[in-house]
Parts: structure tokens; sequence; C-alpha cells
């Protein structure tokens, strides 16, 4: 296996890409994902493997250079095993020929003359300008070159103009085995990144979308905002604060009669998330900064109070606040250790839930249960199309 | 809603100025002054800030002719194609992104989104006197990337930065020289803008016309650059 180095995507991939796979990343324009590239090249030439690197884009020194400065990671310092072609190669091979079999015919003499002195394992290609230059087929068959004993993996980035579409060619016409894209969103929040998890030929993994930092020349997956709601004395405050790893509660009140001012706010880390988690106050007075409070959020939390159904008339005042309609739900019906009658069929019907909405009945003095509510937000998330 | 002044006073008077979402085009032959057209057009105003991206002249050289005409240095950033073709090891700063060629476009779009966040963070500047801050993005030239990528592959590029562009309600603003180019090339260009400003040389001096907007009269009118301003008549 190949490890991308990124935390994460290693574990959803099965402890990395197999050996001999096709990989494509796909970059939108604008998103900030060359470390995807640089972070598996590096985990591939740390792991021992010879690599050779196509880049039309950039001169090797300005590529060293940037690899240097994104990773910390001088690609010298591996010898032999990292052959870089870089864009003197294009511009040669373009002076000399200018028809496409030409052009063709002298990349793969180049290739395959590297592959015999080298014995390349890992390919890495940045395919745009080659697409250019050689079109699509030609351009993604250049690297279908034997070396090794067995089959080369090949990973590619290139910058997708064409959407979709030509993320389908890649998976249908030229049998990737990985393909990620990578895209930002405006909608939920400006300059968020998010990579999604297309297609793996080896695992049935759906496709989800999963949003990320960049850090110290790494790649971190994020959820800057998940709001917790729902009427006072839910136990929003206990949901939050049972949830995180470390937070703050701004409650104001005697001891038993507290209630939340402002907002509670706590951090955690799960499955690899770095996640921030914002609870509500949940009395009416408080109601004009609720919309604040959800402004950039990616889910929403509903937690009611299974023993006081007279309350769910605020809990769908809340949720209508919250615009839950638009973002991620998923509804901790708490306090299950008392006393009550309720089903999850007259909660739903209640709430007026959408059938895929889930349901936990939980008490959020149990921090396992509460966990399991924010996995399962976590799992909405990723799912969900921004 | 917010307006951005252009600078150009049959703009700035008769629509007051240009809507947030606008591309404009200055299409002018070589050595006509759409460099001093366009920079009359980025200039940050108060509260504004300007993304460079300078395809012929290093940061160095473009900001110094940039502020030199009185544009604010804190609200300008840079994406520099030139300098890393003979400098490998430039570091990018908070300021100025470089890239390793105009031929780059991944590595644009990076640097434009890194400079927009830089931007929208207050990084660039802490007295945040706009929000969300208005961007104008000035791509010096258009010609310079067409020699570089293909025509197809660059109008699919432009159209992403265009909708990019529209959501953080910026403006664009791009040169191209109208003399290198057959019609097919600048008229798929002219197809991403909201107005073009035409630019022609004539003995007694520059002349300009603007296309897109029905209130403008789209005569040619001779103009003249004062103090960061294009006035036009005799």
């Amino acid at each position: 296996m190949i490890r991308t180095g990124i935390t994460g995507i290693d574990e959803m991939l099965g402890s990395g890409i197999p050996r001999g796979s096709r990989v494509l990343f796909s970059l939108e324009p604008g998103v900030d994902a060359r470390l995807f590239m640089y972070s598996t090249l590096t985990n591939s030439l740390s792991q021992g493997l010879r690599c050779m690197i196509v880049n039309p884009l950039a001169t090797e020194e300005v590529f060293r250079s940037d690899l240097l400065e994104a990773k910390g990671v001088d690609i010298d310092s591996f010898g032999d095993r990292a052959v870089v072609l870089d864009s003197r190669e294009r511009e040669r091979i373009n002076e000399a020929f200018s028809g496409r079999e030409d052009r063709k015919r002298e990349w793969n003499s180049l290739l395959q003359a590297v592959c015999d002195r080298q014995k390349t394992e890992v390919i890495f290609v940045y395919f745009d300008l080659l697409y250019e230059d050689l079109g699509l087929e030609t351009g993604v068959n250049l690297f279908s070159i034997p070396c090794c004993e067995g089959k080369s993996t090949l990973v590619m980035e290139n910058l997708n103009l064409e959407g979709q579409q030509l993320v389908s060619r890649f998976m249908e016409d030229f049998a990737f085995d990985l393909i990620i894209t990578l895209k930002s969103g405006y909608t939920t929040m400006p300059f968020f990144n998010f990579f999604t998890l297309e297609y793996t030929s080896w695992s049935r993994m759906p496709t989800r979308s999963i949003p990320y930092l960049l850090s110290d020349g790494g790649i971190r997956l994020y959820i800057p905002k998940i709001v917790v709601t729902g009427p006072a004395s839910s136990g929003k405050s206990t949901f939050v604060s049972n949830a995180s790893d470390r937070g703050v509660s701004v409650d104001r009140g005697d001891q038993g009669e507290q209630t939340t001012v402002a907002m509670d706010l706590g951090w955690l880390h799960l499955k690899g998330f770095e996640i921030t988690m914002y609870g509500t106050p949940g009395m009416p007075r408080f109601d004009p900064i609720i919309p604040q409070l959800v402004l950039h959020a990616m889910g929403i939390v509903l937690v009611i109070d299974v023993t006081r159904p007279d309350t769910f008339g605020r809990a769908k005042e809340l949720m209508e606040l919250a615009h839950v309609e638009r973002l991620p739900l998923v509804v901790a019906a708490n306090k299950v250790d008392l006393p009550h009658t309720l089903t999850e069929d007259e909660l739903r019907a209640r709430l007026d839930l959408r059938k895929d909405t889930p349901v936990y009945f939980i008490s959020a003095l149990k921090r396992a249960e509460v966990r399991h509510v924010i996995e399962s937000m976590v799992d909405q998330i990723t799912r969900f199309p921004y | 809603m917010y307006n951005y002044k252009t600078g150009i006073r049959p703009i700035d008077e008769v629509i007051d100025g240009i809507e947030p979402g606008s591309n404009i085009l200055i299409l002018a032959p070589p050595m006509s002054g759409a460099e001093k057209v366009g920079f009359v057009l980025a200039r940050p105003r108060a509260g504004e800030y300007t993304i460079i991206l300078s395809t012929d002249q290093s940061s160095l050289e473009i900001t110094e002719d940039f502020t030199g005409r009185n544009a604010d240095n804190d609200h300008v950033g840079v994406i520099d194609s030139i300098t890393k073709m003979s400098t490998p090891d430039a570091i990018d700063t908070l300021r100025v992104k470089y890239i390793a060629s105009p031929s780059d476009l991944t590595g644009i779009g990076i640097k434009f989104s890194q400079l927009a966040e830089s931007i929208f963070k207050g990084e660039l500047d802490q007295s945040g006197e706009l929000f969300p801050p208005p961007v104008r993005f000035y791509a010096n030239s258009l010609s310079t990337l067409l020699m570089y990528r293909k025509l197809e592959v660059l109008y699919q590029f432009l159209h992403v930065i265009s909708a990019k562009l529209k959501k953080m309600d910026a403006v664009g603003i791009y040169t191209l020289n109208s003399e290198s180019f057959d019609d097919r090339t600048i008229s798929l260009m002219k197809q991403l803008m909201t107005l073009v400003i035409e630019i022609k040389e004539e003995n007694d001096g520059g002349y300009i016309r603007i296309r897109g907007k029905p209130e403008i009269s789209p005569e040619w009118m001779k103009f003249r650059i004062e103090h960061d301003e294009l006035m036009v008549g005799p």
C-alpha cells in the first residue's frame, strides 16, 4: 500500500492506495489542494519507492522550491529515487515536434528511458498541459508503461475545467481506481475547501465530501461549526460539555436554575476530525442571536427533552430560526433515563422530521451516547452536497 | 448595493460606477496606454482591495508602477508569474504570491484564493472599513496567458474565476492586445465581459470607446489621464 499521509484518507481507503492503482486528484480552479499530491509524493519517497515526477508546469528548481516551502521536504535528499521531467522537457518536445503523434512518440521514449534506468514504481503527473498538448486519451495512455515487475502506480493531478463529465471519463474510459475531487464551497463559508471521495475500485465506499484545513504542511479534516440547539432545560449545555474534549459555558442563575445566556463552546477531536461546537441559549429572549450563531454552521443537533412534549412547539420555532432545512440535522432525544412515554414515530410526527433525519434516544449525561450523536452528525455532514 | 467607481468619468457619472460581479475588458493595440487605463480602473478606493495578476512584470515592477499612482500598498496583493522563472526560490509573502509561470493556471487559482482569503480575514489591513471587502481583480494581461494556454482552456478558466468574483461581490479587469489575436479569440473573450473599453491611438492622442452599457454613448471619445482619473473630451 502507498500511504497518502493524510490522516483520515488513508484510514478510509483501508490503509492507503494499493500498488499498481491509477489515482486522480481532480482540482477545481482556486482550490488550495496541491498538498494532496505533495503529501502522497513525499510519503512514497519516504516509503523507499522510486518515483518519477512529470511536471510540465514548472522547472525542476521551482518544483523543488515549492515542495520545500509546502512540506519542508527537499526532494534532492532522495537522490536517484526521485526523477523530475519538468517544463523544459515539454518545451523541448513542443519546439522540436509540431504533430501530436510525434510528440507522443517522443514522450513515450523519454518516459520509457527513465523507467528502464530507474525501475519507476510510482509516476506522479501534473496532467493539464499534457492534456492540452496531446488530448485526453493519448495523454492518459502515455502513462501505461509497465515498470518494475508489475504495473507502476500512477498518481495524477489535473485542473478540471470541464466538471463532473471529465471525472466520469477518468473513471469509465480510463479505469482509474481512485478519484478524489477537490473543490471550494462558498455557500457555507467563504474559502471553505473540501474533498470528495468520488470512487474507489477496491471498496464499495459511498461518495462523501469532507472539509479540510491546511496547517503546517499538512491537511486536517475539519468541521468549523456544529450548532447544538433546543428548548430551555433540554440538556444542551450538558450535551456540549460531554461531547467536548474542552469547552466553555456561559451560564447564569442559581444552582439548579441555571440557563445559558450567550453560548456554550466545545472543541473535540473525533475520528481524525477537528470539530467546534456551539450551543445556543434556549430561552426565547435570546432568539435574536440564534441566526448569528447558525451563520456558517455545517450541521445542527436539535436536543429535546423526552419528558417535556409541551416544549416541542418551542423546538419547532428553534428549527425555523436555525434554518434546519438548509443543513444536515440530527435529533438527540434527551433524558431517556427519566420516565417518559414518547416514541420515535410520535416525535417525528410532532416535529415534522424528514424520514432521513436521524433520531437518537440518549442521556446527555452519558458521554458515549453523546459521542454517538456527534459521529452521526459527522456522517451526515460528509454526505451533504455543499 | 456597493458600486465600484472606475475613475472613468462617463461610467461614474452616467451609471454611478459598476456593479459587483462585473467584468471589464480593456481592448487596446500595443503601446496605446492600456496599462495606464487598467491602473486607473484597478486602483483600490477607500476600504477596497486589489489583487493583481502580473504576467509581464515582476511584482516589484508592477507594484512600483501601481502604487506610484497613489494606490494604497497595504490594500494590494500580487500574483507574480515572472519572478520564479529567474529566482526559483522566491518565497510567498502576505501580499506577494509567486507561481511557476503564466501557464500555471492551477497556481493562479490557488494564489488568488489565498490572497482573497487574507483580505476577508483582515490580514492585509485590519481596519475593516467595509464588509464584505470590495475586491478588484486586475489581470494584466490576457494576451500573455493566451500565449501559454489554449483559447478554450483559458476561456473555461476565466469563466470559473468570474463566477468566484461574482460570489465575492468583486469585479474583474482584464487587458487584451486587440491586434495580436483573431476575431474568434477576441469575440470569445468579450463573451465573458460586462463592459468593453476599447482604446485607439490617433495622431492627436488617445481615444476611448465604451461598449456594453446602453446609457453610455458608444462613440469614440478623446481621453487623457489626470490625477488617476480618466477624463474625456477635447
